[in-house]
């Protein structure tokens, strides 16, 4: 038995269930269905948004300063906790930058796929400036500039790997676009998972004569997989 | 007034990864909104807590699948709580609601409507629900603010079940076309 082809009984025990008042065997079958049914999933979706602001007009009661202990205390200690956040260097600097970083950040991670992200940044302010992204087993890398004031007329900036004792190796250029692409020799997991930090410098247009880096490296930062 | 979604975002999504001092302000901005959501439907503080420290640990560990152009982070966290209120009092034998706890619910109270008045993105939703009837009103402000279901709404209205339930559902119906007037309606 199930509600697929009746849209008037699945709104309404959507609707119902929302709201509450669906109840024992009937809330526990709905529960059910929710697990292979998406579109009923997005008919609840809908009606929470349409009822969960109601919440705004119960008064806010404080809980005893317990419970929060005892959430910290289930989450356990912080240490075994992987913060990407802190590899990434980001607590140091200054938090209304470091959001945007991460708000750029956030919509590139699918959630349940490995990443890595790396977040440059002016070594002067420790303002990030760049976030560059790629997929663990992608082949591109998603470059998002977050100060577009790093580029300088009539130069090119060039993207770095500096990988674990080794020479730096040449991404690409800085797209002057806000957000661009740049092609991996091979899928992330191959060509970044030894490379801990990148770096960018100011080369003449058209990037590095050389292979290596000529100019001044300008912004560094770690770049880290996160999964 | 509920904690904006512009300053909820970005603390989620430092949640999300990892952040745990970020977590410890959304707990700050939110807990007092979340727990008296949870106390109004279970009605004891020892539960409220149990529920609103389950719930924050899930948030913890599933800030990640939130998505923002899903629903406001609010939705998304009060909709969390609700649920496992709801599903608490399932359990066996939770509080009982006998006629005495009935009676101490306040009949006539869809919560502050003023407070939701106040709040831009609430604004429609409390003109919607105060042109609902007044039967109809009720019913869905006992059963969303106070947890009831159908029958206890039945219990506490003094009415028989079936005229409940289709003020529950007329109502819903209606709440849904003022707040959508362009959604079409379903046959």
């Amino acid at each position: 038995l199930n509600c697929r082809g009746k849209p008037e009984l699945r709104e309404r025990l959507a609707a119902e269930y929302v709201l509450g008042t669906l109840r024992g065997r009937a809330r526990a079958r709905l529960q059910r269905w929710l697990r292979d049914d998406a579109e009923l999933a997005r008919e609840v979706a809908r009606w929470e948004a349409r009822l969960a602001p109601m919440a705004g007009a119960v008064a806010p009661v404080s809980p005893s300063a317990r419970v929060w202990q005892q959430i910290e205390n289930r989450l356990g200690s912080p240490k075994k906790t992987f913060s990407l956040w802190k590899a990434l260097g980001l607590m140091a600097s200054g938090a209304a930058a470091a959001l945007v970083a991460v708000a750029l950040l956030l919509p590139l991670l699918q959630p349940g796929s490995a990443a890595y992200i790396a977040v440059l940044s002016d070594p002067k302010t420790n303002q990030p400036v760049l976030v560059a992204t790629a997929d663990a087993k992608g082949t591109v890398l998603r470059v998002n500039t977050l100060n577009p004031a790093i580029h300088v007329a009539d130069r090119s900036l060039e993207l770095w790997a500096l990988p674990r004792g080794g020479q730096p190796r040449s991404l690409g250029l800085v797209s002057r676009e806000e957000r661009g692409t740049l092609k991996l020799a091979a899928a992330a997991d191959k060509s970044l998972s030894d490379v801990p930090a990148l770096a960018i410098s100011l080369e003449p247009r058209g990037g590095s004569p050389t292979g290596q880096p000529t100019g001044p490296v300008l912004y560094t930062g770690p770049c880290v997989k996160y999964w | 007034v509920a904690p904006s979604a512009q300053a909820l975002e970005p603390l989620l999504a430092r949640t999300a990864l990892g952040d745990r001092a970020a977590f410890r302000e959304l707990y700050q901005a939110t807990a007092s909104k979340l727990f008296g959501v949870a106390l109004r439907i279970l009605r004891r503080e020892d539960w409220a807590e149990e529920v609103l420290q389950e719930c924050y640990v899930s948030f913890w560990r599933h800030a990640r699948d939130y998505n923002a152009g899903r629903a406001a982070p609010m939705t998304w966290m009060t909709s969390i709580v609700r649920n496992r209120c709801l599903d608490w009092l399932r359990r066996p034998n939770p509080e009982p609601l006998d006629d005495e706890a009935l009676q101490e619910i306040e009949s006539d109270n869809p919560g502050p409507l003023a407070e939701l008045e106040k709040g831009r993105d609430t604004a429609a939703l409390a003109r919607c629900l105060r042109g609902l009837e007044a039967k109809q009103r009720q019913a869905i402000a006992l059963a969303f603010f106070d947890g009831l279901s159908h029958a206890e709404l039945a219990q506490h209205l003094r009415e028989p079940l079936g005229t409940v339930k289709t003020w529950v559902r007329r109502g819903l119906l209606r709440l849904r076309s003022c707040l959508e007037p362009a959604a079409k309606e379903l046959p």
